[in-house]
C-alpha cells in the first residue's frame, strides 16, 4: 500500500484512455483488431486519403452513453466533435477527431474501495469524451526508409473514451484503486475489454504537492503512458518523492510531461510545458453535432447491468458471504455470473464460494485462463461438490480433478469413476483396511481404549494411506470408532 | 492540329445518338481531339483519359445497340474537376504536392456518373486546392477564356467552365466553395449551378473548406443543368453533412412559367461602388425580361452583406489550414528529398509542394484558429455567419428568388490581379454569401459587356434548386444569350 506524503498533501488527477470494443473504428468501417499484420485493418478514411469523410460509429456512441450512466455522469443531448491539429506521422489527417468544448458526458463520480471493508472514497469525474486513436510508429534499425521508422495505421481511428477525473485522489494506492474500479465498471457494462497489455486501458496522471493543510495547489506534472497498475503506483510514488525533494529544497516544480523508468524507479522530464501546445481545436465541419435523445439515454439506462458495488452488497446480504468473498466474486461480471449459476445448481452459496475462490480460481491461474474460458460448467461444479457431500468421493480427490475439469470439461462423476477415485465408505474394502490397520497396531488400539483419544488421528492416517487417499475421512473415523468400541 | 466541331447540348447529342447518326465512340473521340487541339490555347484539362474513355464509349455503344442504355447521359462525354477522385486515376488538385497520387477509390460523384454510363474524358484545370478565382494558381498554368484568350476563365473551376464553353464536352462538374462554379460560368458564358449544401455528396471531393464546399454542374442551359443535377443529387450515408433528401425531380419544374413569382432584388448588391456599370445594366435588363415574363419584383435587404467576404475568408482559411494538414509527404504525394529530420521533411515537402496562394491561406487559417485569436476571428465569424443566414431567411420571407450579378465585372486580363490578392478576394462579394448560408445558386449568361459574357445570379432558399432552374429556363426560353458561341472557336 503506497501512501501519500507525511508533510505534503498529494493531489492526483487521472486521465484514462479506454478502447471501446466495437467491431469497426470510430469514423471508418475498418475493423478493430489486435495483432494483425501492419496496415491490414485500414480503409481510405483511416489513411487520411484525399476526399474521405468521417462517419460516426453509432455503437461507439451507445457505449459512451453506457459509460457515462455507469459513472453517474450527465449525458449531454448535444455534443460536438472537434479537430485537434498537430503533425505526427502516426496521425494521418494531421488532426485527431476528439471532443473539446462540448463532450458527450460531464460531471460524474465513482465510489472507490481503497481498503477492503473500509468505506469507499467518492472520486468525481470531470468528463468523458470520445476520440479516435492514432497509429503506431515502429522503429526498426536497418529497415527501409531513411531512419528505419515505419508507420502502422491499424490502430489509427480506433474508438477511445477519455475519462478525466477531478484531482480528488490523494495517494498512489488510491489512484490504483480508482483505476481498478473504473476498469471493472467498463468491463461490467461491456464497453471495453480494458486489457492493459493490449493497450486498451492507458493512463496519464497529473500529480502535484502542496504543504499539508494549505489551500493553493502546487504546480503539477503529467506522467504519461502508465500501462500497468503497478507502474501507476510506482510512478506516482516516485514523482511524489521527486516533487517533495524540490519542495524541501525550495526549488519550484516546473510544469512538465514526465516519463517513468521502471528500471531506475525514477521519473524524468520528457519535455517542459513552458510554451503550451496550441492544438487549434475547432468543431469538425465534416461532422454534424452529435444529438442524443432522452429516449436513447433511457434505453441505455434500462440496459445497464447491475454494477460491481451493487452486486457486492447484494451477494453479502443474499448469500451471507463475507465482504472479502463478495468483493472477490464480483470483481468481474463473468465470475459473478458463474457463481450465481453454480449456486442456482447447487442450492447453497458458501460451499460454492469456497470451491470457486479456492480451487477453480487456482486452476484458472495455473492454466492462465479467464473464467469465461473454463470448460467446467457451473452446473458441473455443483455436481462435483455434491459427489463429495454424498461421500461418493472425498474432497481431496475432487479437488485434484478441478484443474482437469476446468481445462477439458467432462462429467465429474464419470471422471471420478474413470480415475477410480470413488470413496471406499460403502465397500467392504474400507472395513478390511480398518481391520488390517488395527491388526498391525494393537498397541495403539489399546492406548485409544485406555483414553488416549488422539491416537485416532494416527490410525486414521494409516487407513488413508492404505486406501491411497480414496477413503472418505468421515467414514473412516466413524468405522474406527465403532471398531474400537468408542 | 485543327479542332473538330464543338459538341452541342445534351439533348441534341442524345437525339443524335438515339437516331443512330453518331456513336458514343465518335462523340468521345471528338471531345478528346477537341480538348487536345484547344489545350495550347485554353489549358482546360490537367489530364485526359483517352484510352479508358474510348473503351467506355464502346461499351456505351454496345448498351445502346442492345437497347439497354443506363440513362440519358449514357455514352455522353463529360469532364470532372481535378479534385474529384476516380479509382485508378490521378488526382492532383492542381498541386505539386499530390504528384504521383492515384486514388484507390472513387468519389460518389464519379460512381453516379459511371452508373449513368457517362464517359469521363478527363480532369479539368483548377486553382490549387480550389483556392483562387482565376486558375492562375494551378501548376498547369492558367486556363484561358474562350471568348478572349488573354483573359481569365475565372476560377477555381475554370477548366470545367472552359470545357463546356468551348464545346469540348456538353457537361462538366466543378466545386463551389465561395463562387468557384458560378464565377467561371459567368466569365465563360455558360450555366453554372451550385446546389444547396448537402445536396450532392462530398465523398471523394478533396476538401478545401468542408462547411462551404459543394459539387455542382456546368451546362449549356438550365434544362441540361437540371438533368445533370438530378443525376448527381441525393443522400449519401458516407457524407455526414449530406441532406437526407432524395434526388429532386427538377425537369418537372421547367415549364417556362414564372408568373407571380417574386424576385427579390437585394439593395446591398446593386450599389454602383466597385461594380462595372455595364454589368449592372445587363443584369437590370435581365430582371426586366423576367418581369415581362410575369415575375414580380421586390426590393429586399441583406444587411450583413458587407461582412460576407471577411467572414468567408476567416472560415474558409481556418478549415483549409486543417484540411490540408494531411499533405505531409508521409503516406502519398510528394515527399521532399534530403530531409534531415521529421520536421525538416514536413517543412520541405510542404514548402516545395504548395504554391503561394495555398501557403497564404494555410497561414491565415492557422492564425485564425490559434489560441488567443480564436474568439476574435473564428468564433466571431461563425456568429456573423448565423447573421448572414438570418438575412436570407428574412429576405426569402418576402420573395421566392433573389437576383444579383454573379460577379462585379466581366473576365479580367490574366496576370492583372496576381499581385493583389485582396482585390481578388473582394471580387467574390456576390458569391460567398450563398456558400456561407448553404443556399443553392445558379449563374446564367445574360448578355455581354466589352464582348465578354455577363452572368446573372439567382439564389434560392435551401433545396429550391427547381425554383431557380425554372426561372433560368424561362429566361432562356425568351433570350438567346446561352446559345452564343465564342467567335474565335466557332
Amino acid at each position: 500500500m503506497s501512501e501519500g506524503h507525511p508533510r505534503y498533501d498529494v493531489v492526483i488527477g487521472l486521465e484514462v484512455h479506454a478502447q471501446l470494443c466495437t467491431e469497426s473504428k470510430l469514423f471508418s468501417p475498418a475493423p478493430v483488431a489486435y495483432g494483425e499484420p501492419a496496415n491490414h485493418c485500414v480503409h481510405p478514411i483511416c489513411l487520411g486519403l484525399p476526399g474521405v469523410l468521417p462517419v460516426l460509429n453509432a455503437r461507439a456512441v451507445e457505449f459512451a452513453i453506457l459509460a457515462g450512466l455507469a459513472t453517474h455522469c450527465t449525458v449531454q443531448l448535444h455534443s460536438v466533435f472537434a479537430r485537434k491539429n498537430y503533425f505526427y506521422p502516426d496521425l494521418p489527417k494531421g488532426y485527431q477527431i476528439s471532443q473539446y468544448e462540448e463532450p458527450i458526458c460531464t460531471e460524474g463520480w465513482i465510489d472507490v474501495v481503497v481498503e477492503p471493508g473500509a468505506a469507499p472514497r467518492r472520486i468525481r469525474l470531470t468528463r468523458i469524451h470520445m476520440e479516435e486513436d492514432a497509429g503506431k510508429l515502429i522503429h526498426e534499425a536497418g529497415a527501409a526508409g531513411s531512419d528505419g521508422t515505419r508507420v502502422d495505421l491499424n490502430r489509427a481511428g480506433v474508438p477511445l473514451l477519455e475519462i478525466v477525473s477531478e484531482p480528488d485522489l490523494r495517494s498512489p494506492s488510491e489512484a490504483a484503486a480508482y483505476l481498478r474500479t473504473l476498469r471493472g465498471i467498463l468491463r461490467y457494462i461491456g464497453v471495453s475489454d480494458a486489457d492493459l497489455e493490449k493497450g486498451h486501458f492507458r493512463c496519464d496522471a497529473n500529480v502535484s504537492l502542496k504543504p499539508r493543510g494549505t489551500a493553493e495547489l502546487g504546480t503539477r506534472t503529467e506522467l504519461k503512458n502508465l500501462n500497468s497498475f503497478r507502474f501507476v503506483e510506482e510512478a506516482i510514488s516516485a514523482e511524489i518523492a521527486r516533487q517533495a525533494e524540490l519542495h524541501d529544497e525550495g526549488t519550484p516544480v516546473q510544469q512538465a510531461t514526465m516519463a517513468y523508468d521502471p528500471h531506475t524507479s525514477r521519473t524524468r522530464v520528457l519535455r517542459l510545458k513552458e510554451n503550451a501546445d496550441d492544438y487549434r481545436y475547432f468543431p469538425d465541419p465534416d461532422l454534424v453535432p452529435l444529438a442524443i435523445s432522452a429516449e436513447q439515454i433511457e434505453t441505455a439506462r434500462a440496459s445497464l447491468p447491475e454494477l460491481a458495488d451493487a452486486k457486492c452488497a447484494r451477494f453479502q446480504s443474499q448469500y451471507a458471504l463475507t465482504a472479502q468473498d463478495a468483493e472477490q466474486l464480483t470483481e468481474s461480471r463473468p465470475l459473478a455470473d458463474y457463481f450465481e449459476a453454480a449456486v442456482a445448481a447447487y442450492g447453497l452459496a458458501k460451499p460454492v464460494a469456497n470451491w470457486l475462490l479456492r480451487d477453480v480460481l487456482q486452476a484458472l491461474g495455473e492454466l492462465e485462463l479467464g473464467i469465461e474460458a473454463a470448460r467446467l460448467a457451473p452446473e458441473s461444479l455443483a455436481a462435483l461438490i455434491r459427489l463429495v457431500d454424498a461421500g461418493s468421493t472425498n474432497a481431496k480427490s475432487a479437488r485434484g480433478l478441478v484443474k482437469e475439469l476446468v481445462a477439458n470439461g467432462g462429467d465429474p462423476a464419470a471422471l471420478v469413476h474413470e480415475r477410480g477415485l470413488e470413496a471406499l465408505s460403502d465397500s467392504g474394502e474400507l472395513e478390511a483396511a480398518v481391520e488390517a490397520v488395527l491388526g498391525e497396531h494393537p498397541d495403539d488400539a489399546e492406548k485409544f481404549r485406555a483414553g488416549e483419544k488422539k491416537v485416532l488421528n494416527f490410525l486414521m492416517g494409516q487407513v488413508m494411506r492404505r486406501t491411497a487417499g480414496k477413503a472418505d475421512p468421515k467414514a473412516v473415523r466413524e468405522l474406527l470408532a465403532r471398531k474400537l468400541g468408542a | 492540329m485543327s479542332a473538330p466541331p464543338p459538341l452541342v447540348g445534351l439533348s441534341e447529342l442524345r437525339a443524335e445518338l438515339d437516331a443512330g447518326r453518331t456513336s458514343s465512340a465518335q462523340l468521345v473521340d471528338r471531345a478528346l481531339e477537341r480538348a487536345e487541339a484547344l489545350q495550347p490555347r485554353l489549358r482546360s484539362f490537367i489530364g485526359l483519359r483517352g484510352e479508358s474513355a474510348r473503351a467506355e464509349a464502346e461499351q456505351a455503344d454496345a448498351r445502346r445497340l442492345r437497347g439497354d442504355p443506363r440513362s440519358a447521359l449514357d455514352g455522353i462525354p463529360v469532364a470532372i474537376k481535378d479534385n474529384m477522385v476516380q479509382r485508378g486515376e490521378p488526382t492532383t488538385c492542381g498541386s505539386r504536392i499530390l504528384e504521383g497520387f492515384v486514388s484507390p477509390y472513387s468519389s460518389t460523384l464519379v460512381e453516379k456518373l459511371e452508373a449513368a454510363g457517362a464517359v469521363i474524358i478527363g480532369r479539368t484545370n483548377m486553382d490549387e486546392f480550389a483556392m483562387g478565382s482565376s486558375t492562375e494558381h494551378s501548376t498547369l498554368g492558367a486556363s484561358s477564356n474562350p471568348w478572349d484568350v488573354s483573359r481569365t476563365a475565372g476560377g477555381s473551376s475554370g477548366g470545367s467552365a472552359v470545357a463546356v464553353a468551348a464545346g469540348i464536352v456538353p457537361a462538366a462538374f466543378g466545386s463551389d466553395t465561395g463562387g468557384s462554379i458560378r464565377q467561371p460560368a459567368s466569365f465563360c458564358g455558360v450555366v453554372g449551378m451550385k446546389p444547396t449544401y448537402g445536396r450532392v455528396s462530398r465523398w471523394g471531393l478533396v476538401a478545401f473548406a468542408s462547411s462551404l464546399d459543394q459539387i455542382g454542374v456546368f451546362a449549356r442551359d438550365a434544362r441540361d443543368a437540371a438533368l445533370l443535377l438530378e443525376l448527381i443529387s441525393g443522400h449519401d450515408p458516407r457524407d455526414s453533412t449530406s441532406a437526407p433528401e432524395p434526388a429532386p425531380d427538377l425537369r418537372a419544374s421547367l415549364d417556362g412559367d414564372v408568373s407571380g413569382l417574386v424576385l427579390g432584388v437585394p439593395r446591398e448588391y446593386f450599389v454602383s461602388d466597385g461594380v462595372d456599370p455595364e454589368v449592372l445594366a445587363r443584369v437590370h435588363a435581365a430582371i426586366a425580361e423576367l418581369e415581362a415574363a410575369g415575375a414580380k419584383l421586390r426590393e429586399v435587404s441583406l444587411p450583413h452583406t458587407y461582412t460576407a467576404v471577411a467572414t468567408y475568408y476567416l472560415l474558409a482559411t481556418a478549415e483549409a489550414s486543417s484540411n490540408l494538414a494531411r499533405y505531409d509527404g508521409v503516406r502519398y504525394g510528394r515527399r521532399a528529398e534530403g530531409a534531415q529530420s521529421l520536421g525538416d521533411m514536413y517543412v520541405r515537402s510542404r514548402t516545395e509542394g504548395f504554391g503561394a496562394e495555398v501557403k497564404r491561406r494555410i497561414l491565415l487559417g492557422t492564425y485564425v484558429l490559434s489560441a488567443g485569436y480564436y474568439d476574435a476571428y473564428y468564433r466571431k465569424a461563425q456568429q456573423v455567419r448565423t447573421l448572414l443566414r438570418r438575412d436570407f431567411d428574412e429576405a426569402f420571407a418576402g420573395c421566392d428568388v433573389i437576383v444579383t450579378p454573379t460577379s462585379p465585372e466581366v473576365a479580367f486580363s490574366l496576370g492583372s490581379r496576381t499581385e493583389d490578392p485582396l482585390r481578388m478576394y473582394l471580387s467574390d462579394v456576390y458569391t460567398v454569401s450563398c456558400n456561407l448560408a448553404g443556399l443553392p445558386g445558379v449563374s446564367l449568361p445574360c448578355g455581354f459587356s466589352d464582348g465578354m459574357p455577363v452572368g446573372l445570379q439567382l439564389l434560392g432558399p435551401p433545396l429550391e434548386e427547381g425554383r431557380l432552374l425554372r426561372v433560368a429556363d424561362a429566361f432562356q426560353r425568351r433570350t438567346g444569350f446561352h446559345s452564343e458561341r465564342p467567335p474565335e472557336l466557332a
